[in-house]
């Protein structure tokens, strides 16, 4: 019968552009990138097998090893800023009734913009001449070298990409509370649970499946921060913000290494696929 | 880039709840209007601090050149002479118009192709169907930067560098959107379906006056992220838009930090390339709120 082809056919030819676009686009290199770093390919397009040769030279590379350390630190910084950042602003949105909707967008406002321009603002703002110095100079506080400071460039970068960031996390935790029941902290409240009690045992438990999807997005978002970097300190000072994406970048587009910078994008990869499965078991743990 | 990996649903709400420890004695809240009004403008200084790095790059753009680092709150002179010059400079406008395509294409291209493709995984019956759905699903994991050196080098040996086709097109495979279409085209009633097939009607008139009409909001809503993702993205523009002919503005912005420039120039380009964020923040912040909250779109 007609009819009984005809579903098939027609659904095989709506899927096909974005098939061939899959195809070439994400899985061709996704391969490639696995294939690539099991070689020592030039920017000429020579190459030869070099088996694990790539994946040894990681261990050692101190560059290497320092970038991991980089991001990892990055990392534990900017998930609890971005995290309470959320959270909190979420919670006041919820208790507060005067003006909501202008607040939430103020402060929903830097998700639209670009890591870009957050970065070139933030530069100036952090520069030793700019407007956080200015600001600090008229309380008679000794300009602080924000960017060139080793010890200072990541919570400053971490600052930056939160402020930028924050607003998803914020809306969706903001769902979240909306859906817990009024019913629950009404009866907490006649029953004598005071403020810190009814969030600690009723929000926060019911919110702890939006809490962990926020976790788990703003994990990987830090480790694929890029923009930002490059805008504001190229990796320094002293490779104090060279991070393991500005580790690719520079071996790819500053050396040319294209096989070794392919094998950095493997363990960028593998990194987010292990924190990713390691938060997914903790969800399903605290869901049983 | 535009994709954005994971590996998680959105939530919904937990199934636990637990009973808060019972008092004694039940009390109401003393002071519960002081105590409101106290959150709302904690509330109205952090919304004032989030924003504040706008206004002072606003009001750097609009001062005259040479003013001091700090900005006046409420400057004494305005000026639109920075925003000229930048405008008027040979680079700037052009990067604009490649932001442009960059961005519209891709939203036209993304909305034709991810719609058809979640008509196709909601409503048909194909061999293969799941096997590819869940390909999809996993390439989602893959981080964008993984990929970027065999994606550069393809393209390269395509002659994409430099090209329109080589910045827009590795963009477009897009899990997100097709998963997002997916779901909502699922969601709609199979009879509409049913009743256009007895009357005959060819499938692409199927799609084109059922599918399309009734998606119409949710294709507004991925066609703002997909320009938002693209108009914002730098990462891939930088590496394959070389010469300053293809920039985009984001990159372009870039290269304008690294030379000798004045600041308000700076802020006012800064300001200027930010403009139709705003406009669509401006126009749909409703839409694009709710759309999070309901889809975990981001």
């Amino acid at each position: 019968m007609r009819q009984r082809l005809r579903d098939p056919i027609t659904g095989l030819l709506f899927v096909l552009p974005m098939l061939v676009l899959f195809l070439i686009f994400r899985i061709f290199p996704t391969l490639g990138a696995a294939g690539m770093s099991l070689t020592d390919w030039k920017i000429s397009g020579e190459w030869s097998f070099v088996g694990a040769d790539n994946y040894a030279r990681l261990l050692d590379d101190p560059n290497f090893l320092a970038s991991l350390r980089v991001t990892l630190v990055y990392v534990a910084v900017y998930v609890p800023l971005v995290v309470l950042a959320a959270l909190g602003t979420a919670l006041l949105l919820n208790a507060v009734v005067f003006m909501r909707g202008l607040f939430r967008g103020m402060l929903f406002l830097p998700y639209v913009t670009s890591f870009v321009l957050a970065g070139v603002v933030w530069k100036w703002i952090y520069e030793y001449n700019g407007l956080l110095n200015g600001l600090l100079a008229k309380a008679d506080v000794a300009p602080v070298k924000f960017l060139e400071e080793s010890s200072l460039v990541l919570p400053a970068l971490a600052l930056v990409s939160a402020w930028k960031g924050f607003g998803y996390s914020m809306l969706i935790l903001l769902a979240g509370l909306k859906s817990i029941p009024g019913s629950y902290l009404e009866a907490a409240r006649v029953d004598g649970a005071n403020a810190w009690q009814r969030f600690r045992r009723i929000v926060l438990p019911l919110l702890r499946p939006a809490l962990f999807f926020v976790l788990v997005i703003e994990t990987i978002t830090a480790f694929q921060t890029f923009d930002t970097i490059y805008v504001m300190t190229g990796g320094g000072p002293a490779k104090a913000s060279y991070t393991l994406i500005y580790g690719i970048y520079d071996q790819g587009f500053k050396f040319f290494d294209f096989g070794y910078a392919a094998t950095l994008g493997i363990v960028l990869f593998a990194l987010v696929l292990v924190v990713s499965l390691i938060q997914r078991r903790l969800l399903d743990r605290g869901e049983r | 880039m535009t994709e954005r990996t994971g590996v998680l649903d959105r939530p919904g709400t937990g199934p636990a709840v637990r009973r808060a420890p019972a008092r004694t004695s039940p009390r109401r809240p003393r002071g519960a209007v002081a105590r409101r009004a106290a959150l709302s403008v904690l509330l109205g200084l952090l919304a004032l601090l989030t924003v504040s790095p706008f206004a002072a790059m606003f009001v750097v753009a609009l001062s005259p050149a040479g003013k001091p680092t700090v900005p006046a709150a409420w400057p004494s002179s305005l000026t639109l002479d920075n925003v000229v010059r930048v405008v008027s400079a040979s680079g700037f406008l052009t990067w604009t118009f490649n932001s442009l395509v960059y961005a519209v294409v891709s939203v036209v291209i993304i909305l034709l192709t991810a719609s058809m493709a979640g008509y196709a995984f909601a409503k048909k019956r194909f061999p293969g169907r799941d096997a590819m759905l869940w390909t999809f699903l996993a390439t989602m994991m893959v981080p964008f930067q993984a990929t970027l050196i065999p994606m550069f080098v393809l393209i390269s040996d395509l002659g994409g560098v430099d090209t329109f086709w080589g910045l827009i097109v590795p963009t477009l495979a897009n899990s997100q959107a097709v998963f997002l279409m997916r779901q909502f085209i699922r969601d709609l009633p199979d009879e509409l379906f049913d009743a256009a097939k007895v009357d005959g009607a060819p499938e692409w008139v199927v799609y084109w006056r059922i599918v399309v009409p009734l998606t119409r909001p949710v294709l507004a809503t991925l066609g703002v992220f997909v320009f938002l993702w693209h108009w914002n993205d730098f990462l891939w523009p930088l590496v394959i838009a070389q010469s300053d002919e293809m920039r985009t503005l984001t990159v372009g912005l870039t290269t304008l930090q690294t030379e000798e420039i004045q600041l308000s120039m700076l802020m006012a380009s800064a300001a200027v390339s930010v403009v139709p964020c705003l406009l669509v923040f401006f126009v749909l912040q409703r839409y694009l709120v709710n759309s999070i909250a309901m889809t975990g779109l981001k």
